[in-house]
């Protein structure tokens, strides 16, 4: 029965054709496994649930602790209040810019990079691979780097945002990882006996062919850039440039009363009602973005080959 | 492939070897692919360590670095550090966040991979999978935020505990509580991501092995041990030489969101305390990079034995 | 090869071009034909309004408006014809930007208001040549330098160890600063307790300002106030006791006095003509273990070690009012229904002991402002920056414009009198929000002959009058502003910080945990001593002897 040729069926095929039961060790892990998993889940769930109930529960019967699994007093103050917030648009505006513009700066630098990395008949291309990983494992420090990009005149400058951080070693070796492993260099003689050059031969042989690593380092990058916070925190003074996680941080942990920009003069205790009013709806509005990212990603994550490519 | 070969350079190829010149003269428009990356990595990651002279001056934010008026003062940096009365701790806090955070957070992703693979629903185990790495796309700042909304002063876990008549504790004031709560939510944030290496090598684990098992008689516990296991351990190797070497780089921006006043003697690391030197105050520049030369030259110590004791144990490394 | 290098190209020319700044307005301007006038304060510094302009850097307080806005610099444009250009940012981010601010080279303001700089700074800054001598300019600033003659101890105040004075004075004398605490309770509260017989030390009769309570009377009513739900909602959410830890006002430092010591923020005082340092005292090792009890309990408020001045200022303004006693300077501010507080005296110590100490807090400062050497003709802005010092725009300056904040009108004495507050609003957040605060004089003499002192100042004075100062700590005085020679702020700069953090981190543990034992005092002062402790007090000591050499 064994010797049946079982090779192209999927697993859970498989499991039906099996003829044998489990043991009653088996048996036991496999309820511990699953309760386990399902354990983890609720810790991971729970959290994200508990932050989408109470930014629309009422804030009185949050802080009194009544709100656990449902909400209580559905209100729409929170967002309604955040909107209120000019810094929330400007932030989001600038998040938007720096992200797009940031991530077109990323790819532009690292997919030709991992891309020549990834051929072995690259000139220096071992001296190369060392200059680049050396810097994963030693730098000058912070103090270093800041004065150098003060020195580029780039200090309180929205450009910095998008210029910082312009090359992520660690995703130009995913990206040579996967050039290596899927385009092979037969796949790249073949396009040289047809007459194309190195450009060409990258621009309309590797890219159509680079879909998934394209989609993953724009997601690394994007969402690199949507979550940076400390960059602009050191090098921008100006809140028109602040970008949505620095205006964030003002909300949910410094918890400082947000400055005036213009509106009836607010007193302190109204300060304090809106900052805990907005934690929540302000959380579930910063990353409604990944949110809807998230689903687009997950497809490709769930094609095998991609998984392939991070060996 | 492995995952060493990712970031070995690889060998010479196995064609006939051509002698450099021919080979840069037919390629060299392959180098241009990368120069951007390189001019930017020059700029931004090598022309930085040229400040490291810093360190060995007495220099102020007006400073220029090799300005005629450079005020050098040697090791005084460092001597100045060493001689802190926080020096040992601020080397024990970084230290013990970076070796209790790895202590705890290696495993669970391997655990969790293995228990996701072990699944008879695979279906259900990619669902899993996929909610398990949703927080890490999280901020830190959202993150941190999240900590202070559950486990602040008036927060939920708190709420709750006064509900039930517990104790509230405070959770961002008590010093202790700050590396089970920085560590932990670390793991909630990124175990199911980590995770994710783990099941791509699991998955290319040829299905007869476990045919061959079952026949034996093996149970799903003993067949992860045989086979699962081994299957992984050069994708562990690599990962653990790379966290060893980073073990004094631990996440300083989520420190530096998490502490307060009253829990600094256990939440002030070497780099938030560069921050604090270097940006707050009077910007002592010199100072603050001599501490985070310090920092480096540990991490790169660090780095080389764990490579060297890897290489010894099981020949997988980086170089 | 095309592609790539258009990309390198464009990148680096942004990067070029970013870093390209505009040229500086003022420096293409020819002083002659700009009719500067400096000898009368009241007429216009320049002929043609705005044909000058200054790029003025200020952090400003969260509840102040932009300072474009304000009427007191719109005012202050109108009368002298100088633009100020003002770039604001909040306090915080300020503080987090200072460095960077001084780093970038290129972006480099006219001056900084609200600069807040340390000596260190000023020398450091002062010695590379990025900020201007301004006592060169004094010719030019006919109302600062009558001040400095009538006040030499102003004069030395400002005055850095090379003799020159790179920095604006800030002056503000009303006889409040060394008393930053006043004890408020609930009284309601207490009668409630009374009439429930709960205790028994107290009558009705005895619920007025000035009442005396010994430390364990008080704990008995924090613990009190704390489980029987005083304020009649169902719920346990009162606060027995809370204040802003180590804030410039309302802090923890009267709590300690009880124990025989004068304590303040910074644990230094002077004490019959020695600087002492109170945290290596013994009774300071005594009073932190016995209000770690405090905190334990939950008589304190836990939130004391995390919350900002402005989070405090709105606890008591809530529905339900939740503040059983706490520290400020007056009830107002702090809880919507002040009429239900009283003051006490400072508590009475476990043996028999009732003083406090007094605050370091100075009344005159300075740091306020400096000049850049780039900026071009500092001589106008400086002339700007002297109407400041007239009597009226410094109180305008500090409390608010006429019209808002002052009646037109002056009153029978010929003084500014305060309008009465809009509906809804604390005097606190009227002037945040209209008076920037800064650079400014206001000495005894204009509180005598200008302007009328708020009316929660006077009532602020009598109270402390009634309730603070009797009972300061025999021979204990504040700690004048002494200035340092420059190898004293050198060496002070480093060991100050240290000891700071290090007192700090310590008593903020003890507090929280218990503590300290003999052993760990020990430990704690032998640390101390470590960190400079010994050399700080030397310096401070020598400093003030000259200080008073000097001027009594």
């Amino acid at each position: 029965m064994v010797k049946e040729t079982r090779m192209h069926l999927s697993l859970n095929k498989r499991r039906k054709l099996r003829p044998y039961k489990d043991s009653t060790g088996d048996k036991i892990f496999y309820f511990v496994n699953g309760f386990v998993l399902f354990l983890l889940t609720l810790i991971v769930v729970y959290p994200l649930y508990f932050i989408i109930i109470a930014s629309i529960s009422d804030p009185d019967a949050i802080f009194n602790g009544d709100v656990y699994f449902f909400p209580i007093k559905i209100t729409f103050e929170g967002y309604a209040r955040l909107f209120n917030e000019p810094l929330i648009w400007t932030g989001y505006r600038n998040t938007i810019i720096y992200t797009v513009f940031g991530t077109a700066f990323n790819l532009l630098l690292t997919l030709p990079a991992g891309w020549a990395l990834s051929r072995k008949n690259l000139p220096f291309r071992k001296l190369i691979t060392w200059f680049f990983v050396i810097t994963m494992f030693f730098g000058g420090g912070l103090i270093p780097y800041y004065l150098l990009v003060a020195k580029l005149g780039l200090v309180d400058n929205p450009l910095s945002m998008i210029v910082l951080g312009g090359v992520s070693v660690w995703n130009v070796f995913v990206c040579k990882s996967y050039f290596q492993a899927n385009i092979p260099e037969e796949l790249l003689e073949a396009s040289h006996m047809d007459g194309c050059g190195e450009f060409r031969s990258f621009w309309h042989v590797v890219i159509p062919l680079s879909k998934p690593i394209i989609a993953v380092m724009v997601l690394f990058y994007a969402v690199g850039h949507w979550n940076s916070y400390f960059d602009a925190l050191v090098f921008l003074s100006t809140e028109e440039y602040y970008p949505l996680q620095l205006v964030l941080k003002d909300i949910l942990i410094t918890a400082e009363v947000i400055s005036n920009t213009g509106g009836s003069a607010e007193t302190i205790i109204e300060q304090a009602k809106i900052a805990n009013q907005i934690k929540y709806s302000s959380i579930i509005v910063s990353s409604i973005p990944i949110i809807i990212l998230y689903p687009l990603v997950q497809k490709f994550f769930n094609k095998g080959f991609l998984i392939g490519s991070f060996k | 492939m492995p995952l060493t070969h990712a970031i070995k350079p690889a060998p010479e190829t196995k064609f006939v070897k051509i002698s450099f010149k021919k080979n840069f003269r037919k390629n060299w428009r392959l180098l241009l692919f990368v120069l951007p990356a390189l001019i930017y990595v020059l700029i931004f990651a090598y022309l930085p360590m040229y400040g490291i002279v810093i360190a060995f001056q007495d220099f102020t934010p007006v400073d220029d670095i090799l300005g005629p008026n450079a005020n050098w003062i040697g090791f005084g940096n460092f001597l100045r550090f060493f001689n802190e009365f926080r020096f040992w701790r601020l080397l024990t806090n970084t230290f013990l966040l970076s070796l209790f955070g790895f202590l705890v957070g290696f495993p669970i992703p391997i655990i969790v991979a293995l228990m996701l693979n072990s699944l008879k629903n695979q279906k259900i185990a990619k669902k899993l999978q996929t909610i398990f790495y949703a927080p890490h796309f999280i901020s830190v700042v959202v993150l941190v935020g999240m900590l202070y909304l559950f486990f602040g002063e008036y927060g939920l876990i708190n709420n709750i505990a006064r509900s039930i008549n517990l104790e509230a504790y405070s959770y961002f004031l008590q010093a202790e509580a700050f590396r089970p709560l920085f560590i932990f939510s670390g793991n909630w944030q990124d175990f199911g991501w980590s995770a994710i290496i783990y099941l791509a090598a699991l998955s290319g684990v040829d299905p007869h092995l476990h045919e061959a098992a079952i026949v034996e008689g093996a149970s799903r516990v003993r067949r992860i041990f045989a086979i699962d296991i081994p299957a992984i351990i050069p994708t562990i190797s690599i990962i653990l030489i790379l966290s060893i070497g980073n073990l004094m780089s631990v996440g300083y921006e989520k420190a530096f969101l998490m502490q307060t006043g009253a829990n600094i003697v256990t939440s002030e690391i070497i780099a938030t305390y560069v921050y604090k030197i270097g940006f707050l105050g009077t910007g002592e520049y010199g100072y603050a990079t001599a501490i985070g030369l310090f920092n480096s030259i540990i991490n790169v110590i660090l780095l080389v034995i764990a490579n060297v004791s890897a290489r010894k144990f099981s020949g997988n490394s980086i170089w | 090869m095309h592609k790539n290098n258009i990309i390198i190209a464009l990148t680096l020319s942004a990067i070029i071009l970013s870093s390209c700044q505009g040229s500086n307005s003022t420096s293409e301007i020819d002083i002659d034909s700009l009719g500067y006038q400096w000898t009368d304060t009241s007429a216009p510094i320049i002929a043609t309004k705005d044909a000058i302009s200054f790029d003025v850097l200020s952090p400003k307080n969260a509840l102040a408006d932009n300072y474009d806005d304000m009427k007191v610099f719109n005012d202050l444009n109108d009368s002298t014809n100088v633009k100020i250009s003002w770039r604001n940012l909040s306090e915080s981010a300020y503080a987090a930007q200072k460095t960077l601010i001084m780093s970038d080279r290129n972006n480099y303001p006219d001056a900084i208001y609200h600069a807040g700089f340390s000596d260190k700074e000023i020398i450091q800054y002062s010695s590379r040549k990025v900020i201007i001598p301004l006592d060169e300019y004094f010719d030019k600033m006919p109302n600062l330098s009558a001040i400095l003659e009538k006040r030499p101890d102003v004069r030395r105040m400002l005055t850095a160890p090379d003799g020159h004075i790179y920095t604006l004075p800030k002056v503000e004398e009303m006889g409040l600063m060394p008393y930053p605490n006043l004890l408020f309770v609930n009284k309601s509260w207490i009668a409630d307790l009374i009439t429930a017989n709960l205790i028994s030390f107290l009558t009705i009769n005895d619920l007025n300002d000035g009442l005396n309570l010994t430390l364990e009377q008080f704990r008995t009513i924090l613990s009190l106030f704390k489980t029987e739900d005083m304020n009649k909602n169902g719920k346990n959410d009162e606060i027995p006791l809370s204040f802003v830890y180590q804030n410039w006002q309302g802090n923890y430092s009267d709590l300690y006095a009880t124990f025989g010591i004068p304590e303040n923020i910074n644990h230094l005082t002077v004490l019959d003509g020695n600087i002492t340092f109170t945290a290596t005292d013994s009774k300071w090792r005594e009073a932190t273990n016995y209000f770690y009890e405090w905190v334990r309990d939950g008589l304190i408020d836990r939130e004391i070690f995390s919350q900002t001045q402005d989070f405090f200022l709105a606890k008591g303004k809530a529905t339900d009012q939740r503040l059983g006693a706490f520290y400020w300077w007056e009830s107002e501010t702090v809880v919507k229904n002040p009429e239900d507080y009283i003051v006490l005296n400072p508590l009475i110590g476990l043996q028999g002991q009732q003083y406090i100490g007094v605050s370091n807090n100075q009344e005159m400062t300075r740091g306020e402002f400096v000049v850049f050497s780039k900026a071009a003709h500092p001589e106008i802005l400086l002339t700007y920056m002297d109407r400041y010092y007239d009597p009226i725009i410094s109180a305008q300056i500090n409390y608010g414009p006429i019209g808002i904040v002052f009646e037109e009108e002056l009153d029978e004495h010929g003084k500014l009198v305060q309008k009465p507050l809009p509906q809804g609003m604390t005097a606190d957040e009227l002037r945040l929000k209209n008076a920037p605060l800064g650079c400014f004089y206001l000495s005894y003499e204009e509180w005598e002959n200008v302007i009328n002192m708020e009316p929660r100042a006077r009532l602020r004075l009598e109270r402390l009058d009634d309730h603070a100062i009797p009972f300061v700590y025999p021979g204990a005085s504040p700690i004048p502003n002494i200035t340092y020679t420059m190898t004293e702020i050198n060496a002070l700069s480093t060991i100050e910080l240290n000891l700071n953090s290090y007192v700090y981190e310590q008593q903020t543990q003890w507090l929280l945990n218990g503590g300290p034992s003999e052993s760990q005092f020990n430990t704690f002062k032998n640390t101390l001593n470590n960190i400079g402790l010994q050399e700080a007090l030397a310096i401070y000591q020598a400093a003030y002897n000259r200080y008073i050499a000097e001027f009594e």
